[in-house]
């Protein structure tokens, strides 16, 4: 091999174990974050729904303090390259994006739209190429959201909140028949698709567990 | 607020693009595979013939016919460009990664026939471009590496099948030199390039081979205080001969 290729190969080499290197740093730093939410969010098991809101606010700050990590990203990530390096940190973005729905449906109700879980994450249009949140990404982070409902429709009987599984199960079978809307191939997306029926199914046992009962008031929730 | 069922229905549209594309991708990384695996054979063959010839005449010919082969991938990648422009490279790598470095491996074996040497980065890249020297796709290090990885095996093919013919020894003494020093090349690169250990212990046995063949050669010209070429001469003389007595020397005749 020539001087000349193998001076410009080892330097290409270099920079992209470098850059590796630095993504792996801020990939750490995003985890943390994501796994405080992630944390804080476990409180919701066992916290009376009137103190929900306060608990909401611990997590906000942590949330939006992501966008200097995707900063960070966008700043190192050379233009187009996206692709290449976003495997290192799918698993810590969809967990955002989870943490990021989740808030959401627990401050009203509704589900946060992928654009706006990307604005909420700091991450700007002109990052195209760089640093985006793609569709899939925030497919799986609506997947975790939906299992952790089917828990908490559960916990919230327990604490004895029996509005909540009936709101909860209008809100799930609403991305239910999102999800059922999607051509999905066969791979990781298709694979937690297909177990979302057993986290339906949960949240419609409690559901009617809680009806039979007459434990929700008569004057149910209609949904938007 | 959009409504779930709507934003759904635009995913799906995402999605369908994007698996669409993927399996284009594919399909046209196998339609390249298969051409360019084409052209190494054909280059085996042409190599095979030109052999004997004393000048570079037939073998620059051989390398003619090989780029001519592989102006078809070219066009492909032409035809390709658009599916892989901006981010989308990065996006579909991984399906087209394997038709790549296969042709790779051909255009560095039609250059290796050409100039028996290893065919430089910029040249690759080049031939991946339109007229105004635009890449069609952008070529990255490991696909490069990888392709090249490739060609050892090819030229130990070439170096043994071609060591029974006048002129076969002395190419198989050069090839092994040249492998040699690709192997010891791209030792420095495999920390940097995942599956380029693997393709490093192909290449090792690949030398293996031809240095084993090397030695016999050595091994069996020492017998002889003969030069080299007339070993040749007495053994193609002895192979006509026989050729003769066996009545094989009109072979289409006794075919009819």
């Amino acid at each position: 091999m020539d001087a000349n290729d193998l001076e410009t190969i080892n330097a290409s080499l270099d920079f992209d174990s470098d850059l590796r290197e630095k993504i792996r740093d801020q990939v750490t730093v995003f985890d943390k974050k994501t796994r405080t939410m992630v944390g804080l969010f476990n409180k919701i098991h066992s916290t009376p729904s009137d103190e929900i809101p306060k608990l909401l606010d611990t997590v906000r700050p942590v949330l939006s303090s992501c966008a200097v990590i995707t900063a960070g990203f966008a700043e190192i990530i050379p233009q187009d390259q996206f692709w290449r390096w976003k495997d290192m940190w799918s698993n810590s973005l969809r967990t955002a994006v989870f943490a990021a729905t989740l808030l959401q449906y627990l401050t009203d109700g509704t589900l946060m739209p992928l654009s706006t879980v990307s604005s909420n994450l700091g991450i700007q249009e002109e990052w195209a190429g760089r640093f985006v949140l793609p569709a899939e990404d925030y497919l799986h982070g609506l997947i975790s959201l939906v299992n952790e409902l089917s828990r908490l429709a559960v916990n919230a009987v327990t604490l004895g909140n029996f509005q909540e599984p009936i709101k909860i199960s209008l809100f799930v079978k609403e991305i239910f028949a999102g999800f059922a809307q999607l051509n999905l191939k066969n791979d990781t997306l298709r694979r937690r698709y297909d177990s979302l029926k057993y986290d339906i199914k949960k949240i419609e046992e409690v559901v009617y567990d809680v009806s039979l009962r007459k434990l929700a008031a008569p004057n149910q929730p209609t949904h938007p | 607020m959009i409504s779930i069922s709507s934003a759904f229905n635009a995913f799906r549209e995402e999605l369908d693009v994007h698996h669409d594309r993927r399996e284009r991708l594919i399909k046209a990384s196998r339609d390249i595979t298969n051409l360019s695996k084409k052209t190494i054979f054909l280059l085996h063959r042409l190599a095979l013939e030109s052999l004997a010839d004393a000048d570079d005449g037939r073998r620059t010919s051989a390398a003619a016919k090989g780029y001519a082969n592989l102006c078809e991938v070219q066009s492909l990648y032409a035809s390709l460009r658009n599916e892989l422009a901006g981010d989308r490279f990065w996006r579909y790598h991984q399906q087209v990664s394997p038709g790549l470095q296969e042709y790779i491996e051909a255009l560095s074996f039609t250059h290796f026939l050409e100039h028996r040497s290893l065919i430089p980065f910029e040249t690759v890249q080049r031939s991946l471009s339109d007229a105004d020297r635009v890449p069609y796709l952008p070529l990255t290090t490991s696909d490069y590496l990888l392709g090249l990885s490739d060609l050892t095996g090819e030229l130990m093919r070439l170096a043994i099948s071609g060591i029974a013919q006048r002129g076969g020894r002395k190419q198989a003494m050069e090839i092994c030199t040249f492998v040699r020093n690709c192997k010891a090349d791209f030792e420095g690169f495999t920390p940097h390039v995942r599956e380029l250990s693997k393709k490093q212990a192909v290449t090792s046995s690949s030398l293996e081979k031809i240095e084993d063949a090397a030695y016999a050669i050595v091994l069996r010209g020492s017998e002889y205080d003969l030069p080299p070429e007339m070993l040749d001469d007495i053994v193609a003389s002895t192979i006509a001969q026989k050729r003769h007595d066996f009545g094989l020397d009109h072979g289409e005749e006794i075919a009819v």
